[in-house]
């Protein structure tokens, strides 16, 4: 017995050394769960500290067996409490009392790129940033892909912080299309005024003709995003082919991919597959993942009815709309309050013209009393001309008014079909 | 005679086969229930001990929470990546594709004197018969090693088997090399090192040596040598070493004609090809003229000479552990015209990093 112990002990201080895996037992079946294949949950983070209780309270719902998740973080060039907030969370999910909350390894990996580029929503989607932006963002995935993908993974799961409505079953429901890569429909909500919803991620997308010969005109290093103008691509996007009630487990291949919510085989990582911090065939980041995995032959898929919702930030554009529509508002009822005087002003003043007229009436009357007998023709013809009279005013009133509100409503369209034809953030 | 057998066998039970029949059941199953809770008790626990936080990056532990794993925190700000690697204890990971085991090659690699306790290998095998041979021939002069003597002990080791099929079963030179074969295995090789690269880099690696299964001679103080350089990507010269037929002297000969510097005319051939079509180095049917650094060795004994390179062979190469982590693989597919090494080069050149060689630092391959 003592010396089985032994050579027990010494087995096991080998083990923690050598570690031998066959990589054709981690290929990622469509049912990953019954298999117990473990994913890797990744998520890159910025300046994220007030949207985390959101995204924990994702991760409590999801519901592939916590266990088999690890989950990986990166933190960089954060000047919030993002770090802090993140390991409190985290702990407490551990600890939760529900022995199904915690999950498999944790690893928050931090790693400062110095921040060439502002996360505010503005600077971050105005087009001439997004080049060296998009190049950053991929060299902080890779940084967080590199440093803990394990040969026990399956799977790869990316998800952004910022994902405000997602089913739970997302994990499983990505994952039984049994494909490469696959990425659902990202949408976000909108107050009424712009339209109540709107396609937000226009990274996924189908290659065209248009594009490809787009591409061949550009510079070595330069980058196609898409959703600015000024660069018509032409290419058919996700985001755009959503149907509400279209069946949610319909396929679209795609040739770039958005990162909100990627579901990958870790043999494609394993491959070599990354988000490219150089141009690659004109991309960078997600997009030249999906173009660097199609280069591989992987199947790259996207879900065009299945959708999430990314939350909603004004943005700085929408912020001076909303400015404008209070300025309208107030504007309008000060208006409003005006012509409501005006009109006082105006009735009394009829009041006036009436009793003036009366008077005239009268005096009138009275002329034609006195001269009734002999002018009887003249007295008609006058009594008319202060009838014509009168009318002109009256129109006046209402047009003045009119033509106002309809320069109101005229203005309002405009920045309508502004929104239309630039509806979203070209990125995650 | 004619009266069946059953109910004689019963009238022969007695109470001692029974309760031995008892026990023995039991036992059985106690086994079947044991092992059951051993495997659920070491699969929750084998992927915390896989990267132990023991150096820096300054891995704070948490509260551990019963077998729940810890929140750990690692700070890559605090990697370092130095020209004196020791001196900063920083973690090489060495990475060998194997087709085949060589006990030279282990040798050489047991006699690298950079303290082992900062070296982490990790292997990746084809899964096939001689794959199967080769394995366990490194298995067991892993084990022996990492439970001989601490000094000779690895800080880990790191063995995979290929998910994917090696293109060509026979690892002879000639049919290895020849033109068309090479698109197809130099692929497959990519694929190997990127599988290997992308699942044993993790949070401690400073420097990753890229070392082929049939280098079988470099100095014993190759890391710190190359590492001494401070350059993203170093290259020694692969030479090999062999008998002269004529004089029957030992000589020796250029062997990795992978790295190079660009040449105006394999840029022209490059601009003529099909995207996905490659240049290869070495070969008569397509001359490139471009510089071999195979070729640059002098007889002078000015070991560290400095070449800038284009494309690389990875033989040996030492790369910093940035550059991969930028996102710098080993392209399968035709990059650039390029591939795997001579692809990571144009790749790590695209992120920003270049590529050195030492044309009079040797290492030597293996000859059949």
């Amino acid at each position: 017995m003592f010396t089985f112990g032994l050579a027990g002990s010494t087995t096991a201080m080998l083990m923690d050394t050598v570690r031998y895996y066959d990589l054709s037992n981690v290929q990622g079946t469509a049912r990953g769960w019954e298999r117990e294949e473990r994913i890797l949950l990744c998520v890159p983070l910025r300046d994220a500290e007030p949207h985390l209780p959101m995204m924990f309270s994702h991760l409590r719902n999801l519901t592939y067996p916590h266990h088999l998740m690890d989950l990986a973080f990166l933190v960089s060039d954060s000047k919030d409490r993002t770090l802090e907030l993140l390991v409190e969370l985290l702990e407490a999910l551990q600890a939760h009392e529900d022995p199904k909350q915690p999950y498999g390894e944790i690893s928050i990996i931090e790693k400062d790129f110095g921040q060439k580029v502002n996360q505010d929503v503005e600077s971050r989607h105005g087009f001439a940033a997004q080049a060296s932006r998009r190049k950053l963002m991929a060299q902080a995935r890779n940084w967080l892909l590199s440093a803990t993908l394990r040969p026990y993974h399956s799977w790869v799961y990316w998800r952004d912080v910022d994902v405000e409505t997602a089913p739970f079953t997302i994990v499983e429901d990505l994952m039984r299309h049994n494909k490469d890569v696959i990425v659902p429909n990202v949408w976000r909500p909108l107050p009424d005024w712009l339209g109540g919803e709107q396609p937000y991620d226009l990274n996924s997308w189908q290659e065209s003709e248009t594009a490809l010969a787009l591409a061949d005109t550009l510079d070595e290093d330069a980058v196609i995003v898409e959703g600015y103008a000024e660069y018509a691509t032409w290419r058919p996007h996700l985001a755009y082919l959503r149907d509400p009630y279209g069946d949610p487990d319909m396929e679209m291949e795609i040739d770039g991919v958005g990162g909100v919510s990627i579901l990958a085989k870790a043999r494609v990582f394993r491959s070599g597959v990354h988000f490219p911090a150089f141009s690659f065939e004109k991309h960078a980041e997600t997009e030249g993942f999906g173009k660097m995995a199609k280069r591989m032959q992987f199947s790259v898929v996207g879900l065009p009815h299945y959708t999430i919702w990314h939350l909603y930030e004004p943005s700085v554009d929408d912020i001076k709309h909303m400015e404008e529509m209070e300025r309208e508002r107030l504007a309008k009822e000060a208006e409003e309050k005006e012509k409501a005087e005006k009109e006082k002003k105006i009735k009394e003043q009829f009041d006036d013209t009436n009793s003036q007229w009366e008077k005239d009436k009268s005096e009138l009357q009275n002329i034609a009393k006195q001269a009734s007998e002999g002018q009887k023709s003249e007295s008609k013809k006058k009594g008319k001309s202060k009838a014509e009279d009168g009318s002109p005013a009256d129109s006046r009133k209402e047009t003045i008014p009119n033509s106002k509100k309809g320069n109101a409503e005229d203005s309002a369209k405009a920045v309508d079909t502004k929104k239309k034809s630039n509806p979203a953030k070209a990125d995650s | 005679m004619a009266r069946p057998m059953g109910p004689v066998r019963l009238r022969r039970t007695n109470y001692v086969t029974l309760t031995i029949g008892a026990c023995l059941c039991l036992f059985i199953l106690y086994f079947l229930v044991q092992p059951g809770s051993n495997t659920s008790a070491s699969s929750s626990n084998s992927p915390n001990t896989n990267s132990p936080p023991i150096r820096k990056p300054a891995a704070s532990r948490s509260k551990l929470i019963g077998d729940r794993s810890p929140v750990r925190r690692f700070n890559l700000n605090n990697v370092t990546i130095t020209p004196d690697p020791i001196e900063n204890q920083e973690v090489v990971l060495i990475l060998t594709p194997m087709a085949r085991f060589y006990q030279e090659y282990w040798d050489n690699l047991l006699n690298l004197d950079y303290p082992h306790e900062l070296i982490s290998l990790g292997f990746i095998l084809p899964k096939n018969k001689e794959g199967n041979a080769a394995t366990a021939a490194l298995q067991a002069q892993v084990t022996k090693v990492q439970k001989g003597p601490l000094k000779n002990r690895f800080r880990s080791v790191v063995i995979e088997r290929q998910d994917f099929d090696s293109p060509i079963t026979s690892q002879d030179e000639g049919e290895r090399h020849k033109m068309e074969n090479q698109k197809v295995r130099r692929s497959s090789m990519s694929r190997a090192r990127n599988s290997l690269l992308f699942t044993t880099l993790g949070v401690e690696t400073s420097w990753v040596l890229w070392l082929d299964a049939d280098i079988v001679e470099t100095p014993p103080s190759l890391i710190q040598d190359l590492a001494a350089h401070d350059k993203p990507l170093i290259v020694p010269n692969c030479y090999q070493r062999y008998t002269d037929p004529e004089t029957g002297k030992l000589a020796e000969r250029p062997y990795d004609f992978n790295s190079w510097q660009d040449s105006p005319t394999a840029q022209e051939i490059a601009a003529k090809m099909d995207p996905d079509d490659i240049i290869l180095e070495g070969y008569r049917e397509m001359a490139t003229y471009r510089s071999l650094m195979a070729y640059m060795a002098d007889q002078g004994d000015e070991q560290h000479i400095e070449v800038p390179l284009d494309g690389v062979g990875g033989t040996a190469l030492l790369v910093k552990a940035d550059v991969h982590r930028d996102g710098a693989m080993f392209p399968p597919f035709p990059f650039y015209n390029l591939i795997e090494t001579e692809g990571f080069a144009k790749m790590a050149k695209r992120l920003g990093w270049a590529a050195t060689g030492l044309p009079n630092y040797k290492v030597y391959h293996y000859n059949e």
